[in-house]
């Protein structure tokens, strides 16, 4: 079977559809921030994929690498959070965090 | 006396005087003592009296001069203000005029006046509120003055609305009870009434004469017997009669006539002393004083001279039934003003301006005199408020001189001859007998009023020594009931009057010097005051020819013409007997207490309530104006309740509460919740992006070239179809601009039938675009067509039906014609080409209909037509559709441009 564009793409969708509904439904920051990671990641594949299907530059593998960068920045960031917001609530479940509704 | 050294600036200072004299007391009086306030107050009217007795001197001299002559003292102070009159801009000036009509009153305001501050100094010795009282009591003075003073109507109207608000201040003087504070409202109530008329009557006067000032309206009197005028043209009614009709409603408010006298008796609630001042002697007498000031105006208005005399001679008759059976002192007293007021508006009403003013004159005495000695008996036994006379009786023993002085008063109110009442009362009788044929819609209506006022005069004589009687005769039965006088509350009045009485146990007793005093002298005046109107001196020498009161008074007065005086020797008889009769029932019932008046009550029970009830008025304005009022605010407060407080401010509230309710929950702090909002409005997005959105322009068309236009976007191609065949006559282009020529168009094509309506006979009228689409059948309607018919026994429509080489037309029996031949033929008109069917016109157009469609980078295809109706190279209205699908589209009916066309 010969891999077309469509099917990274395809893939790539997947993955973020499960990011996006791991992001939506579980209420662990942890596995939140996971999901997040795993959008990121699809967005990185179709970005790929993209470049090699256009090979006469290499703008999509840069942008890849940007989000791979922001994704490590974002993670930091991320885990401080969560590491805040267990000190503040000794937890780490999201639907505990609501302080900005009260 | 030589009084040349004194200006005229002393009319002014008549009134401003009193004026000070209230700012004193009122700023200053809480920080003086009894004798200070006392002293500004009593001091003040009595230089204000002295001021007025020596401008009625040089007035007098000045009469000397020119006896014939109306003749005026006149301080012009300052002009007030300009305004634009119909007949040009007139100022209003503080300006005070004296002649012979103000100068009388004047002094009595003034006289009278000072009599009464004396007496309140002794009247009111124990109240609290001394000096706010006097501080009133000087207002009043002023504003009187100014009233009576002031040379034009606005001027008088300041004075008008100033004695309101003082008879309002001072009825409700005790007004921690709050029965009182109510009658002073119910006063107040009425004079605004009456005031409305007054404004509306002034502006009704200067619209016509070009000024306030009330020498220049009497002078130009006769502009006013013009119709009214509305903007409509003069009416039937005079301008005269208008303006004095509401001019008169005033001084039904002001002077107790009906319908508006209800306020009169309910005002006795005020102090003793303002019950003879303003009730009596001065302020009620001013609805009077207008009438006369303006009596040259009133005497070319018979109609409502009609009206004044017959409201007075009911008010006359009415207040007196009313006062045969009250028990209170006042009360009876408030009915005789009532009742008098009646008589002098039954005088001017019959055009006796003299004979009604010269009743004010003396009624002033006489009735200041009654309302004094009441408030001297009331102050002898205690009594709060009001003295009931059946628990009085025998003070004449007790208090000779408050005794005698009422006497001589009953005397004068009664008429009994020698008295001032008796000269002033006959004269207003001789005035109703003597109207005769001036009122020549009605030349009985004097009669009907003579017969009124006598009847009323006998019940006067009647009821007021019934008072006397029952008051100073026989033996006191115990006066008033205590208890009931301090049980009602707690002020001044009943301090004083317990503090002299021991609680009321005491024996009666005679009042002091300050309140005896006045008595005496009003009682003199009560005497001798009648004497003005036929001369005591001509009496003594038997000249009855000469009267000096009407010679005084005439100049300034206005006259119905000849009055017809053959009569006035029956009125003197009957007003004599009218007076004597009622003395003498009054006697036989009264003196000697019996069960006469019980056993007629007794007889007539409902008619002795009915009486007793006053008439029941209060009732029924309460159950009509007062209750429709009452009822409107009730509809009022439930709209505001409902409407305003609900609808508006809660609806609105509760609108805003709930949603913010719902941007509240949704603003709700949980972060997942947030994410989901955001996954949406992504998915929105990207739908968005992912179809194509195009919109299709056609700009005008040049000639039979349509320039059309697609919306740009992005990765976005075209194709189109400008001959609507279903197939694509471009290949996909990034091109978004097409130019297409519909000239020489096949005719598969789509054509459009325009249709013009005949329109009286010419062409003209909007086409409009009728339908299209090959295999139709056109349906004309007849009335469009004009005339159609070639032949009015076969009127046949012609039949019309699109086809492919354009519209067939058959004509029928309808003419036809293709250009300017008229046709039988069956014919085909092609695009472009017209046909004329009656005077109605068809032309075939076709549709410049270009179809595109458009695709994007994802593949996603959506197609969009526009369509324009051309019409000879003309152009037109278009439209637009959306179509997902490349289907062929059904021929709307556009609206379309007539084009010029030969």
């Amino acid at each position: 079977m010969q891999v077309e564009l469509g099917h990274y793409l395809a893939l790539a969708a997947l993955i973020f559809g499960i990011g996006a509904m791991g992001f939506l439904t579980r209420r662990n920051a942890l596995i939140q921030l996971m999901s997040i990671e795993l959008m990121l990641n699809a967005v990185n594949l179709t970005l790929v994929a993209f470049n090699r299907w256009n090979p006469s530059n290499h703008t999509g593998q840069k942008f890849a690498f940007f989000v791979i960068a922001v994704a490590a920045a974002e993670a930091a960031v991320g885990l401080a959070i969560v590491i805040s917001l267990f000190r503040l609530k000794k937890t780490v479940r999201t639907d505990q965090a609501d302080s900005l509704k009260h | 006396m030589d009084l040349s050294g004194i200006g005229n600036w002393a009319l002014a200072a008549i009134v401003v005087v009193p004026l000070i004299g209230a700012l004193l007391n009122g700023v200053f009086g809480k920080h003086m003592d009894r004798y200070g306030t006392q002293l500004i107050a009593v001091g003040s009217v009595l230089v204000s009296f002295a001021f007025a007795v020596v401008c009625f001197l040089k007035l007098h001299a000045l009469r000397e001069l020119s006896p014939e002559e109306n003749v005026r003292l006149v301080y012009h102070w300052y002009d007030w203000f300009s305004i634009n009159t119909p007949k040009g801009p007139t100022t209003i000036s503080v300006k005070f005029a004296m002649d012979a009509l103000n100068g009388v009153m004047a002094l009595v305001v003034t006289g009278i006046g000072s009599l009464i501050h004396i007496y309140s100094v002794g009247y009111m010795s124990e109240e609290k509120s001394y000096a706010r009282f006097f501080c009133y009591l000087n207002l009043f003075t002023a504003s009187m003055l100014i009233l009576i003073l002031g040379s034009s109507l606005p001027l008088m109207f300041v004075g008008w609305e100033g004695v309101g608000l003082c008879s309002y201040l001072l009825i409700g003087f005790w007004y921690e009870t709050p029965a009182y504070a109510a009658a002073g409202r119910k006063a107040f109530v009425a004079n605004r009434i009456g005031d409305f008329g007054v404004l509306l009557g002034m502006f009704m006067l200067v619209a016509v004469c070009g000024s306030f000032e009330f020498d220049v309206i009497n002078q130009n009197a006769y502009l006013l017997t013009g119709g009214l005028d509305l903007g409509s043209g003069p009416m039937a009614i005079s301008v005269a009669t208008v303006a004095t009709l509401f001019l008169f409603l005033g001084c039904t408010g002001k002077s107790a006539q009906l319908p508006l006298y209800v306020w009169l008796p309910d005002a006795m609630a005020g102090p003793t002393p303002v019950s003879a001042l303003i009730h009596a002697a001065t302020m009620v007498t001013a609805g009077i004083y207008l009438i006369c000031r303006l009596s040259p105006v009133f005497a070319l208005a018979p109609a409502t001279m009609a009206v004044i005399a017959t409201i007075g001679a009911l008010t006359a008759f009415m207040a007196a039934t009313i006062a045969l059976v009250q028990v209170e002192i006042k009360k009876v007293l408030a009915y005789s003003t009532v009742s008098q007021l009646g008589f002098m508006f039954a005088a001017v009403g019959c055009g006796a301006f003299a004979a009604g003013f010269f009743h004010v004159f003396t009624h002033a005495f006489f009735k200041a005199c009654l309302f004094l000695g009441a408030g001297s008996v009331m102050h002898a036994v205690g009594a709060h408020g009001d003295a009931d006379i059946t628990k009085l009786g025998g003070l004449r023993k007790y208090m000779p001189t408050t005794r005698w002085t009422f006497l001589v008063s009953c005397a004068a109110i009664a008429g009994i001859p020698g008295f001032s009442g008796f000269f002033s009362k006959d004269e207003v009788l001789v005035g109703a007998l003597s109207v005769g044929h001036y009122f020549t819609f009605a030349p009985w209506l004097g009669y009907v009023v003579f017969g009124l006022l006598i009847v009323a005069a006998t019940m006067t004589a009647f009821y007021m020594f019934r008072l006397y009687f029952l008051t100073f005769s026989g033996e006191y039965r115990g006066g008033p009931d205590h208890g009931d006088a301090h049980a009602h509350d707690d002020h001044g009045h009943d301090a004083h009057a317990a503090g002299h009485d021991a609680h009321g146990h005491g024996e009666p007793h005679e009042s002091p010097g300050a309140m005896t005093f006045p008595l005496v002298v009003l009682a003199v005046g009560a005497i001798f005051g009648g004497y003005l109107w036929v001369g005591l001196v001509n009496v003594l020498n038997h000249d009855a020819h000469f009267e000096p009161w009407v010679t005084w008074l005439e100049p300034a007065l206005g006259s119905i013409g000849h009055a017809d005086h053959s009569n006035a020797i029956y009125a003197v008889i009957l007003g004599t007997a009218a007076g004597l009769i009622g003395w003498f029932w009054a006697r036989a019932w009264y003196f000697t207490p019996n069960e006469s008046p019980a056993r007629l009550a007794a007889a007539w029970p409902r008619l002795h309530q009915f009486l007793f009830d006053k008439w029941r008025v209060d009732e029924l304005y309460d159950a009509t104006i007062l209750a429709g009022s009452r009822g409107l605010g009730l509809v009022m407060a439930g709209f505001d309740k409902a409407a305003v407080d609900g609808l508006f401010a809660k609806a609105t509230a509760t609108g805003v509460q709930a949603a913010s309710f719902a941007f509240t929950r949704i603003q709700n702090g949980v972060v997942h919740s947030y994410g989901a909002v955001m996954v949406v409005g992504m998915l929105g997005i990207a739908w968005w992006f992912m179809v194509p959105h195009v919109k299709l322009h056609a700009s005008e068309p040049t000639g039979t070239e349509v320039k059309f236009v697609a919306g740009a976007g992005l990765g976005y191609e075209y194709r189109w179809d400008f001959d609507s065949d279903g197939e694509y006559d471009t290949e996909w282009t990034a091109e978004r601009t097409q130019t297409h020529d519909y000239a020489g168009k096949n005719l598969s094509a789509p054509i459009v039938v325009f249709f013009t309506p005949a329109s009286g006979g010419t062409f003209g009228a909007e086409p409009r675009a009728l339908s299209a689409g090959v295999g139709d059948v056109i349906h004309l309607n007849a009335n469009e067509l004009g005339a159609w018919q070639k032949d009015a026994d076969q009127a046949t429509l012609p039949y019309l039906q699109v086809r492919e080489d354009g519209l067939y037309v058959r004509a029928n029996s309808a003419k036809v014609r293709d250009g300017m031949q008229p046709t039988d033929a069956e014919l085909t008109i092609g695009p472009g080409r017209s046909v004329r069917i009656g005077d109605a016109r068809l032309t075939i157009g076709f549709l410049a209909r270009a179809t595109v469609r458009v695709r994007n980078a994802f593949g996603y295809e959506r197609t969009t037509t526009r369509s324009l109706n051309l019409r000879n190279g003309g152009s037109a209205g278009e439209t637009q559709a959306h179509h997902d699908g490349g289907s062929a589209e059904p021929l709307a009916a556009l609206r379309a441009i007539e084009a010029n066309q030969p």
